[in-house]
């Protein structure tokens, strides 16, 4: 007789953000194998970047793949674009798109939170921290004039400059974020029932974390030191007072605290940045048309972002392959389910910050 | 776990972080992205804002004689203003208001109603297109 009983989770259920299929097979309540289906909101971006828009356009519709990210998804095609047409932005430039990133990072962040708490049963604490993430996306929509699509980044450069006033918006917000924070760690890490459900649970070792090719986040807390922020040099992310955050427990818990720190961290980039923004154009002309092939890596609130854009002098481009963060995650992600209890698995799940819509496209 | 249990007990009488909408108005911030609006008399019908527009939300309707005709699509917006850094007279003829689109009903055609204009506008530049080369074969004749 088959020992083992397959639960669903998904595609559609209670503590899904977006729909995902994992087929649990369970020993008792014991997870020992999964099964995961992603493509439930496939809405054929690629093949559109490349049918029916231009290259300038593009952009625009890349920052739809995803609602969180919308930022780090244009930057990354404006990135590899301006590489094909050899265009280097300003300091300032490269400064104002820091910004912007470093606050979706924020406000990721605290949704991912946000979420891991409201799925190990804390529902008050979910509101609490999407309350106080409205912080960050009134300065975003400050900054960038819309809540959700910033379209704030556009090929030689960006669309709008930080005014006076705006600089002291920001700091006054970030201000108060981060006593915020500073709040949320200590329950993060002396809440008793919190630390039921997070402390040892959906354990990451650090070989496993090696062997199946963590990134972002997860990989942090496994004690991984992966960053894209370090190993690329598109952006002066030392000289703003970057640190690597790293956990060594790789459970839910260590991924929270990850989380939590590099809030803290990205805020004090951001204060720097404000603090220290070179004058000059924000927006330059760039001539010519792609052609070639370029491949650009940014570092995600989830990971690192990869796009590939291959063009051939028209206007219209050859190839745009997005490769997303919670896309290369996956097989790490399949590996914490194992040996877990069913019980837990929402809560694993949101820990890892999972973007459907990104990964499906 | 008895602090947050205090927390939790004086959040009963913090005031609400949601605003009552839409019976109170939302505050937008200065600069916020809104409509696009258009003034036919700085217009120099250059079609500079169709071409770069990503949606295809403003459309140039061409008729045979006399000016062309502006059409928008505040629903298919995306409010990005490509169109107004593109606009050879910004702020004349193209500029970006802080007004927020309301939601589209059934009567507006916001896609029907679209779909019927912009096939009306491809066909009058083939129109267009056609009069043209036979008027110069006439002239030339
Ligand atoms: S704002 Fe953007 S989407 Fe709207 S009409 Fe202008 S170019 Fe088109
Ligand atoms: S870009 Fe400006 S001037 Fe040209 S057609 Fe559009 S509104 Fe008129």
């Amino acid at each position: 007789m088959k020992k083992t009983i397959q639960i669903p989770l998904g595609s559609q259920h209670i503590s899904l953000l977006e729909p995902i299929r994992f087929k649990f097979e369970c020993e008792n309540e014991k997870i020992i194998g999964v099964d995961a289906d992603v493509g439930f909101v496939h809405r054929g971006v690629e093949l559109a970047c490349t049918r029916s828009f231009e290259f300038k356009q593009v952009g625009y519709v890349v920052a739809r793949v995803c609602g969180l990210c919308a930022i780090t998804h244009s930057l990354s095609y404006t990135l590899a674009v301006e590489k094909l047409l050899g265009y280097v932005a300003n300091d300032r430039i490269k400064y104002l798109r820091m910004l912007m990133v470093e606050l979706d990072r924020i406000h990721s962040h605290m949704l991912c939170l946000a979420h891991t708490a409201e799925n190990a049963g804390f529902e008050a604490l979910f509101m609490q921290i999407m309350a106080d993430r409205e912080l960050v996306m009134d300065l975003q929509e400050a900054i960038s004039g819309n809540r959700v699509q910033f379209d704030f980044i556009a090929i030689g450069g960006v669309n709008r400059d930080l005014t006076p006033e705006l600089s002291a918006l920001i700091h006054k917000n970030l201000e108060l974020l981060s006593d915020k924070i500073d709040t949320l760690l200590g329950l993060f890490d002396n809440n008793w029932s919190l630390s039921l459900k997070y402390k040892g649970v959906g354990v990451l070792t650090l070989d496993q974390a090696y062997t199946y090719n963590a990134l972002g986040p997860l990989a942090r807390a496994a004690g991984l030191a992966t960053d894209v922020r370090v190993e690329t040099s598109d952006f002066p992310y030392e000289a703003l007072g970057y640190t690597m955050v790293l956990e060594s427990t790789g459970d839910i818990h260590a991924r929270n605290f990850v989380r939590l720190r590099e809030i803290l961290n990205s805020i004090a980039m951001c204060r720097n940045i404000v603090d220290n923004l070179p004058s000059g154009e924000i927006q330059e002309k760039t001539k010519g048309k792609p052609s070639g092939e370029a491949v650009v890596r940014v570092e995600a609130p989830r990971g690192e972002l990869f796009y590939l854009v291959r063009g051939n002098g028209q206007n219209m481009l050859e190839r745009v392959r997005i490769k997303t963060p919670t896309f290369s995650a996956i097989p790490a992600m399949m590996e914490v389910f194992k040996g877990s209890e069913y019980a837990d698995a929402p809560a694993i799940l949101a820990s890892f910050d999972p973007c459907m819509s990104c990964t499906a496209k | 776990m008895i602090r947050s249990m205090f927390e939790a007990f004086k959040n009963l009488f913090k005031p609400v972080h949601t605003v009552n909408y839409p019976a109170t108005e939302l505050v937008l911030p200065k600069g916020y992205r809104g409509l696009i609006e258009y003034d036919k008399e700085a217009c120099i019908f250059c079609d500079k804002c169709e071409k770069v527009c990503p949606p295809g939300a403003i459309l140039f309707y061409q008729p045979l004689e006399g000016e062309k005709e502006y059409r928008y699509n505040p629903w298919l917006c995306i409010y990005c203003g490509e169109c107004v850094r593109a606009c050879p007279k910004p702020q004349e003829a193209l500029w970006q208001s802080e007004t927020k689109q309301q939601s589209a009903l059934k009567e507006d055609g916001a896609n029907e109603g679209w779909f019927v204009w912009e096939a009306a506008c491809k066909q009058s530049r083939e129109d267009f297109k056609a009069a043209k080369i036979k008027n110069k074969s006439e002239e030339s004749v």
